[in-house]
């Protein structure tokens, strides 16, 4: 059973950020795919809980001023079939394919796996290669976190207990871009991630060199770029040597430790043997579809 | 491997009307729309809420225990500790049968009062008027432990100095096998392979947690409706909460799975003890990590092969070690040990055998029966052996196993004679070929194997224990038929397979037939729905008693026709003679006329499986079970050799099943059997660390989903050569036992180096290769 | 803690029933007798308490009550009876589908949302869109084909139509 609390249920967004500013102990439910898992087993105990996964105003994808713009309450699967995202944010469509499983995809939210502040969410690594940031509204504020400030650790965000996540942004990636996400479970559905990876070519089409991102999940405490690995792939061909020699970066980038689903060894291990494998294949693709 | 093979034996079975058609199971509408009703889904007027107070300690001295604020908490009716019961222990027997010998002092207390064993270990139950308040009450029970050391391993439990979990010492049983001179027949080996391999304690994960209801009625019966694959624990029921067994009467609801987890009691002590209290009607239902924490695991085992093997694959003596962790209490480990004693070294004659197998106490989860019941475990061990020495020998590991395969009228590795087919050539050859080639991959990172494995399980309980079941078949006047037999359905379709039997039997329909079972004071007594024994045991006592019916059937249209009960025949819900089908007589009406004369038209037979004496542990030597079945499965896997994943391409499960009753239930076993198995090889794993398990929940605990498994093809060979009705053999856990050695042979023929821990997890195949690349 | 009066539409019934906030769905869906929705885990990992939410599958377990006011909610009973059952309950019963029947009711629900959207599925859709709903009996196999048997009966229909 779950404990008790109050459930207020905004039907506009002014109404909601007007109720998340009364109190401190209040938190936003969208999706509940895992805030009313850690309700029930007593890991989390707000007072007050505020229905935010109804509104309008924070669902539907779109694009604004050159950037795509995601409703925080967008579920999964909503990203899973839609074509802006298909098009502009191929890694994140790949993780909403692979993401929990289709009952849980159909509820849970992108605002809501990134406000869980888990370092194995799966949004996370794609969102992160996107160059995504987060917008968070208050009653009076308003104010756009680039992600990787966003996750501070676990299960910690920047989030003020007031704010809301309102949506994910992005900048739509030049024509050209390809974005790839692996991620390794214990099963092949509905699995935690024992890790991830979100891979992204970033076409210049001003005439510079394609540019890399490499993004890892469940390998430190949030969510991460692997700085050193893009800043060696920088501007450079996708040689063996140079690919070999990133994903060793990438590895190192990480502070894996171990659970029941694996060891901080082996995450470290595959990480580097999947970013390689990520990469070669990139290197192939682009190859090919230059000849 | 090759995939000739040699012809089967010609059968002449006699043909059958029902039995052998892919009919729809009596039970299966109901469910598919919803209308089955479950054991949790039962309420009652004026019933109460419960809830258990469990230990959080895996070994500790219960200093206080306080339970007055629950008390007194308003909306609890009750609250019980130990100081409330008439006597502490639960029976942990095989329950209705004779001839087994319990370890003193350490069954299982129903609530601990002085000090808990493991984590979960009951200690106070409260029954409230609302779940929730029966959750408030559980936290204002006071506890203080004084934490004592325990131990978590079974090899250190029987070190000297180890914590002692039961006195006199934590060995919970053992047995022994003596054949032959194993040292004399390893001296004579040519090539000698020793191995060690281990398996983890898995959860049965059923997906319907346990839940029951009981309630008092008017002669102080206490009923209980609950879902559990043993109604005959009424019996232990009745000790335990201090009334006459003909006080307690057990109602088995269709079981939401029960693969031996819901074969020891569970909920129904506490929901007894409650309703007696209170007498009003009180429900208990597990939550899923309730029931993870509450209910028995599958064994770990570690076995040790070492195995003297001729050039030319002769397998001349071997020495075989098991240690099985039986967690905090025996329930059934003394017997799930000798099942994997009996079976240790596999469907192979070897005439110089030394087995040494123990059960060790220790402060981790309880474990107990699980669906295949010691032989899965020890197939594991003997399966991957059988492969390392094809290896070692560099033989076809087919190769191998033919020349050390049982064969009908052989003895077995306790001495006893198998008088069924034994079809393991052929069902090996069938389920390799039925793979078929290797699928190719173009990227050398992912390795393909294939394997199989070839295991005999048995079916029926052990002899000793003398079992019995009755069935009771009667035909109605308008020519439809009951059949009232004690089994419990577990949703494998035991009930199913009765009435068809009936139909068989009485020429009608399937939908002609209904059925009552599962009941301890209604239906009569068909002891339990575990061991693989229904369909033989209750069948065929149903078969006897549909018999009886005939008979007396046959006899009075006989008068009628004024031929002969021989040249008459049942078919079609008629009777008619059988050169002259056109001279026929509804069901119905003969019925009748048999009611007009008074005549017996419903019938009880009792089934009396053969009976043996109880083996000498120390050297188990005579007949243990009425047959076992033999079975193969084929595995196709890819290996990624850089992550250690591992996907399963292709599942061949080749069983002879004697004679398949119900076809598609048949291939449904060994389908559902085989991706427990294939679970079980790759991700299934209860850990459990100091004696707390850091998989609580099905997110943690991970069975296969749709996605994991391929479709396993079932090849349904029959022999008809089984004990069970029409020479059926069982097909529950056999369908289970090959499947896990086939995938761990699959993977170690995929990257050439043998993983001797399940599951097989990706992090244990590079493990593996680092091994090997290191040589 | 203050109780509410809501409405829950389900298979087609309308039911007014005042419910405390940290009531979930699953928890009043079988408090008003719609048992065919089993309790399994009540953390979303098996799928035996699925039904459908305004035409979309989700785990009641993970869904309050109130969440769910107003909005039309589809359990596997409201498929079809004994008497006249939905074409894919018909082909779970026939195709050996059915064991222990506990995973049954989420199994035909994902199923039926499935085939509303892609009448025509592989395999491989098919495992993907039932990889929420675990079934510890069958291996899956009898139920896939089920799915198949249902939807080339559906689509033979359609055709005649």
């Amino acid at each position: 059973m779950l404990p008790e609390f109050e459930l207020l249920m905004p039907r506009t967004l002014p109404e909601a950020l007007e109720m998340m500013d009364e109190s401190s102990k209040v938190m936003p439910l969208a999706g509940g795919t895992n805030l009313l898992v850690d309700l029930r087993g007593r890991l989390s105990r707000p007072q007050t809980l505020i229905n935010i996964g109804g509104l309008d105003e924070l669902r539907g994808v779109r694009v604004e001023d050159g950037y795509i713009v995601v409703g925080s309450a967008a579920t999964i699967a909503d990203l899973k079939r839609n074509a802006l995202i298909a098009k502009h944010g191929q890694a994140l469509r790949q993780a909403a394919t692979v993401f929990a499983n289709p009952l849980i995809r159909n509820r849970a939210t992108i605002g809501g796996n990134l406000a869980y502040g888990s370092p194995a969410a799966d949004a996370a690594p794609p969102l992160l290669v996107l160059g995504a940031e987060v917008e968070l509204l208050s009653k009076d504020t308003r104010r756009t976190v680039p992600l990787e400030e966003f996750i501070t650790g676990v299960r910690k965000t920047v989030r003020h207990p007031r704010e809301l996540i309102t949506a994910i942004r992005w900048p739509i990636p030049p024509e050209g871009s390809v974005g790839v996400f692996r991620k390794l479970g214990l099963r092949k559905a509905d699995a935690i991630s024992v890790l991830s990876i979100a891979v992204m070519l970033l076409h210049m089409d001003t005439g510079d060199c394609d540019q890399l991102r490499i993004a890892l999940g469940a390998v430190a405490p949030t969510p991460i770029r692997a700085a050193a690995a893009e800043d060696l792939l920088d501007g450079g061909p996708l040689t063996p040597e140079v690919i070999a020699q990133a994903a060793q970066l990438a590895s190192e980038a990480t502070q894996a430790i171990g659970d029941i689903r694996g060891s901080a060894a082996y995450r470290k291990r595959v990480i580097t043997a999947l970013v390689q494998r990520l990469l070669t294949n990139l290197a192939k693709d682009t190859k090919e579809k230059k000849h | 491997m090759t995939a000739k093979g040699k012809a089967l034996p010609r059968l002449d079975l006699p043909p059958l009307r029902q039995v052998g058609r892919p009919l729809r199971r009596v039970d299966a509408l109901g469910k598919a729309v919803g209308t089955t009703v479950y054991a949790g889904d039962f309420t009652m007027p004026d019933m109460l809420h419960a809830k258990v107070f469990r230990s959080s300690e895996p070994s500790a001295h219960i200093k206080q225990l306080n339970v007055n604020k629950a008390r007194a908490l308003p909306g609890v009716a009750c609250v019980l500790t130990a100081d409330d019961l008439p006597d502490g222990k639960l029976i942990t027997d095989m329950p209705g049968q004779t001839g087994q010998e319990r370890r003193k002092e350490s069954d299982a207390p129903v609530l601990a009062a002085r000090g808990v064993r493991f984590v979960g270990e009951p200690i106070a139950l409260v029954a409230a008027e609302t779940l929730a308040i029966a959750e408030q009450a559980l936290k204002l029970i006071e506890i203080e432990y004084e934490v004592l050391p325990g131990v978590f391993d079974p090899l250190e439990a029987i070190k000297p100095g180890a914590p002692i979990i039961h006195k006199p010492d934590n060995i919970v049983a053992s047995w022994k096998i003596r054949k032959g001179n194993a040292e004399a027949g390893l001296a004579a080996a040519d090539l000698i392979v020793e191995n060690t391999f281990r398996v983890p304690f898995i959860d049965h994960a059923y997906i319907e947690p346990e839940a029951g209801v009981a309630w008092m009625d008017d002669q102080d019966v206490i009923n209980i409706r609950v879902c559990t694959q043993v109604v005959e624990h009424f019996r232990s029921i009745a000790q335990a909460v201090g009334v006459p067994h003909n006080k307690v009467h057990v109602r088995g609801t269709m079981i939401g799975g029960g693969f031996g987890g819901k074969e020891d009691i569970t909920v129904e002590i506490f929901l007894a003890l409650l309703t007696k209290e209170t007498r009003r009607p009180v429900r208990l239902a597990y939550t899923r990590e309730e029931s993870i924490l509450a209910h028995s695991k599958r064994h770990p085992f570690i076995i040790t092969h070492r195995t003297g093997v001729k050039n030319n694959g002769r397998i001349t003596g071997a020495k075989i070690n098991m240690i099985s962790d039986s967690g905090a209490y025996p329930y059934l480990s003394p017997y799930v040990l000798l099942y994997a004693t009996v079976t240790s070294c596999g469907p192979y004659r070897i005439d110089n055998l030394t087995v040494d197998s123990v059960s060790v106490a220790t402060n981790n989860p309880f474990a107990s029966a699980f669906r295949g019941f010691g032989g899965a475990q020890a197939a594991v061990a003997y399966e991957q052996q059988m492969d390392e020495m094809a290896k070692a020998l560099a033989m076809d590991p087919l190769e191998l196993r033919k020349i050390n395969y049982l064969k009908t009228g052989d003895f077995n590795a306790i001495g006893q004679q198998i008088k069924s087919a034994i079809w393991l050539e052929e069902e090996a050859t069938q389920a390799l070929a039925a793979l078929g080639k290797k699928e190719s991959v173009s990227d050398d990172a992912i390795k393909i194997g294939q394997g199989f494995a070839t295991t005999m399980q048995s079916y029926g309980r052990i002899m000793w224990f003398h079992d019995t079941s009755r069935s009771w078949v009667g035909i109605e006047q308008d020519g439809t038929i009951v059949v009232r037999c004690g089994a419990p359905d577990l949703g494998a379709g035991q009930a199913n397979s009765l009435c068809l039997i009936a139909a068989e039997v009485l020429g009608v329909s399937l939908t002609d037939v209904t059925f009552y079972n599962s009941d301890s004071a209604v239906t009569p007594l068909a002891g339990t729905t575990t061991a693989t024994r229904q369909l033989y045991m209750s069948g065929n006592a149903t078969l006897k008693a549909a018999k009886m019916v005939r008979e007396v059937l046959l006899d009075r249209a006989a008068q009628h026709f004024r031929e002969k009960p021989n040249n008459l025949d049942l078919a079609d819900n008629k009777v008619f003679i059988k050169s002259d089908p056109q001279q026929w007589l509804s069901l119905a009406d003969l019925s009748k006329m048999c009611a007009v004369d008074g005549l017996k038209l419903q019938h009880l037979a009792l089934f009396a499986a053969p009976f043996a004496d109880k083996l000498n542990p120390e050297n188990l030597q005579g007949d243990i079970f009425p047959d076992f079945t033999f079975s193969a499965h084929a595995i196709e896997v890819a290996v990624d050799t850089k992550t250690g994943e591992i996907t399963v391409l292709k599942s061949v499960g080749c069983h002879d099943v004697g004679r398949a009753i119900n076809p598609i239930a048949v291939e449904g076993q060994i389908q559902g059997g085989s991706a427990q198995g294939i679970g079980y090889a790759l991700m299934e794993e209860v850990q459990v660390r100091d004696g707390v398990t850091r998989t609580p929940s099905l997110s943690e605990f991970l069975i296969p989903t749709a996605k994991d498994l391929p479709t396993t093809r079932a090849i349904i060979l029959e022999s008809g050569t089984g004990v069970g009705p029409f020479g059926a053999k069982g097909i529950g856990e056999p369908a289970l036992t090959p499947a896990a050695p086939a995938v761990a042979n699959a993977v170690a023929n995929a990257i050439g180096v043998r993983i001797h821990n399940l599951p097989l997890t990706p992090e244990r195949v590079l493990a593996a290769l680092d091994r090997a690349k290191r040589g | 803690m203050k109780a509410k009066a809501i409405t829950l539409n389900v298979n087609g019934r309308r039911h007014q029933v005042t419910l405390f906030p940290n009531v979930t769905l699953l928890e009043a869906l079988r408090d008003l007798n719609y048992t065919d929705v089993k309790n399994g885990c009540e953390k979303g990992d098996c799928g035996a308490c699925a039904v459908e939410l305004n035409g979309r599958i989700i785990n009641s377990c993970l869904v309050l009550a109130w969440q769910a006011d107003g909005a039309r909610i589809l359990t596997n009973a409201g498929l079809g009876t004994m008497e006249s059952p939905h074409p894919l309950q018909e082909a779970f019963a026939d195709a050996g589908a059915v064991q222990c029947g506990y995973c049954t009711s989420g199994m035909i629900i994902a199923a039926k949302a499935l085939l509303d959207e892609n009448p025509n599925p592989s395999e491989t859709e098919i495992r993907e869109a039932i990889s929420g709903n675990l079934c510890r009996c069958t291996g899956y196999s009898q139920i896939i084909n089920a799915v198949q048997m249902t939807a080339e009966k559906m689509m033979q229909q359609k055709a005649q139509e």
